[in-house]
């Protein structure tokens, strides 16, 4: 996409975005989640570096994802949570259906908090943090 | 795995320091806490300054605490002559271990090994290019998602996968209460009935106020050197029969495998294949207790029981007149009071009480039997576990 560097750098101006893995951070300004995928062997895995983990190959590329999941594992934070967000604020680790062990962190909306169980089946969705798309997750429909 | 221990027995802690721990003392340093730490273990082990050839510091900066590197130690301490150094993370575990294979290797003949706390902000420093001044983050950067660190969120599956419940948890909080209101070192004394750490203030639920270690000023110390130059010095040498790390190829807790498989198990395995000792010649075991749930983890990975049968075997194994658990009615857990009573020492108290119970020197807390051996399964479950095997002779 034709987004400069910079661009990206000022939507998100408080994210820990680098070389590795501005690509997914591009990502969500086109609400896409987008994880790196490797073209030899067809492993998926999170977060973004440059060369696959199991078979080494640095043909990596950055593939969206189905925004299908379940939950892994979760807290309830009764302190620490982003400031304004309601509390408890969820945070919970995703295993995407892309593949076994493919996690990402993100926050669920949509649900009571005391609602969430491990094994729920999630799906994508999208909230705006300060003007800018993030990845979050809600219940499967 | 290729699994060897040619440092078995080698190397012996000769000398243990401490300091007062409180959950402030802000009339002191952190530097001044170590300070103070490695005086009492040099002198401990009946050794001065000059005896002193390598220095190994807790790396504390990242947690934001501020401690004593070793240069700060060779000057405060006066130590004319050293040929080794080391800043190494935590668990106690790291920083001991490299000192032990640094005075098996020769790099040093009889090494001080150092860990204070002292709770204080973290600083940062960023570079010009925007990408470079972001991988050093100040605060305010931060990921695209929130993390489930914390230990929480493993809690969570436990609960899920294995059908605990709180009260399960309570009972290594009791357990650590318990020994702390003996332990006149300890910052929390009083004691703990089940309600009240069900009534503990939920902090990242499903773990709570009693479920995570108290932060504390203070330091911890202790000198090691060859097992040979040991027996001259000391009455009981405590010998380093096995020490490992453990680590899988996801040390992070949102890729951790599952409860069924991560650093912990590596740990065991290694320990077990390095150790001629097993959990049969247990006289006392030391469990990390930084959130309840490693504990839990701990009992079942280092071989006491099987995955989830943790509260099960605390209840089997539980004195009810004592309030704490001992295996086979003979063996304690945490005899200082943990991370969670005594303070959170990241290991250096557990070290420390050990090495103090194996030579017999705790007075009306000591562990009664003549207590040979400690067991001690450190660090948690994704990034810092490991364990090690202490002896007398």
């Amino acid at each position: 996409m034709a987004m400069t560097d910079d661009e990206l750098l000022s939507r998100y101006p408080w994210g820990a975005i680098d070389h590795d893995n501005k690509a997914q951070w591009k990502g969500f300004l086109e609400y896409q989640l987008l994880v790196n995928r490797c073209q030899a062997c067809g492993h998926w895995f999170n977060p973004p570096r440059p060369m696959c983990p199991r078979c080494w190959s640095l043909d990596v590329r950055p593939e969206p994802v189905s925004g299908r999941g379940r939950v892994q594992w979760f807290t309830l934070l009764y302190q620490g949570g982003p400031p304004g967000a309601p509390s408890p604020y969820p945070v919970v680790t995703v295993e995407l259906a892309e593949e076994e062990g493919l996690r990402i962190d993100a926050t669920v909306v949509d649900c009571d908090p005391h609602d969430i169980r491990c094994d729920m089946p999630l799906e994508l969705t999208w909230v705006d943090d300060q003007g800018a798309p993030l990845p979050a997750f809600r219940p499967a429909t | 795995m290729i699994v060897r221990n040619p440092v078995k027995d080698q190397v012996a802690i000769v000398g243990v320091g401490t300091t007062p721990f409180a959950r402030s003392l802000s009339e002191r340093t952190g530097p001044s806490l170590a300070l103070e730490a490695a005086r009492n273990a040099i002198l401990d082990a009946g050794l001065a300054a000059a005896d002193i050839d390598g220095i190994c510091s807790s790396a504390m900066a990242y947690y934001g605490s501020a401690g004593a590197n070793p240069a700060y130690l060779q000057e405060a301490l006066g130590i004319p002559e050293t040929t080794w150094e080391a800043t190494i993370p935590i668990p106690f575990t790291f920083p001991l271990m490299n000192a032990v294979n640094a005075v098996y290797s020769g790099a040093c003949t009889t090494a001080l090994v150092v860990h204070s706390l002292y709770r204080i902000g973290a600083s940062r420093s960023a570079g010009n290019d925007p990408f470079r001044a972001r991988a050093v983050p100040p605060a305010g950067f931060r990921a695209a998602g929130p993390s489930t660190d914390g230990y929480a969120s493993f809690a969570s599956r436990y609960m899920h996968d294995y059908g605990a419940t709180k009260e399960d948890f309570g009972l290594v909080a009791i357990n650590d209460r318990s020994h702390a209101s003996r332990n006149p070192h300890a910052v929390m004394r009083d004691p703990m009935t089940m309600d009240d750490y069900l009534n503990a203030r939920l902090v990242r639920w499903p773990l709570g106020l009693f479920d995570m270690d108290v932060p504390i000023d203070g330091a911890d110390a202790v000198v090691v050197t060859t097992a040979e130059r040991a027996r001259d010095l000391v009455e009981k040498p405590v010998l380093v029969h096995a020490i490992t790390g453990g680590r899988t190829e996801h040390p992070n807790v949102t890729s951790t495998s599952s409860l069924e498989w991560n650093a912990q198990h590596v740990v065991a395995k290694a320990l077990w294949a390095k150790s001629d000792l097993t959990l049969a010649d247990a006289d006392l075991f030391y469990a990390y207790d930084g959130f309840t749930v490693i504990t839990l983890n701990w009992l079942e990975n280092i071989g006491w029981c099987g995955r989830g049968e943790a509260p099960a075997f605390l209840r089997q194994h539980w004195d009810a007149d004592a309030d704490v658990v001992r295996i086979d009615g003979r063996i304690p857990m945490n005899t200082h009071g943990g991370n969670l009573s005594e303070g959170a020492t990241q290991a250096s108290g557990h070290t420390r009480e050990a090495v103090q119970q194996l030579r017999g020197e705790c007075g009306d807390r000591q562990v009664p039997g003549d207590p040979k051996v400690a067991v001690m399964a450190l660090g948690g479950m994704y990034i810092n576990a490991s364990a090690m095997v202490l002896r007398t002779e």
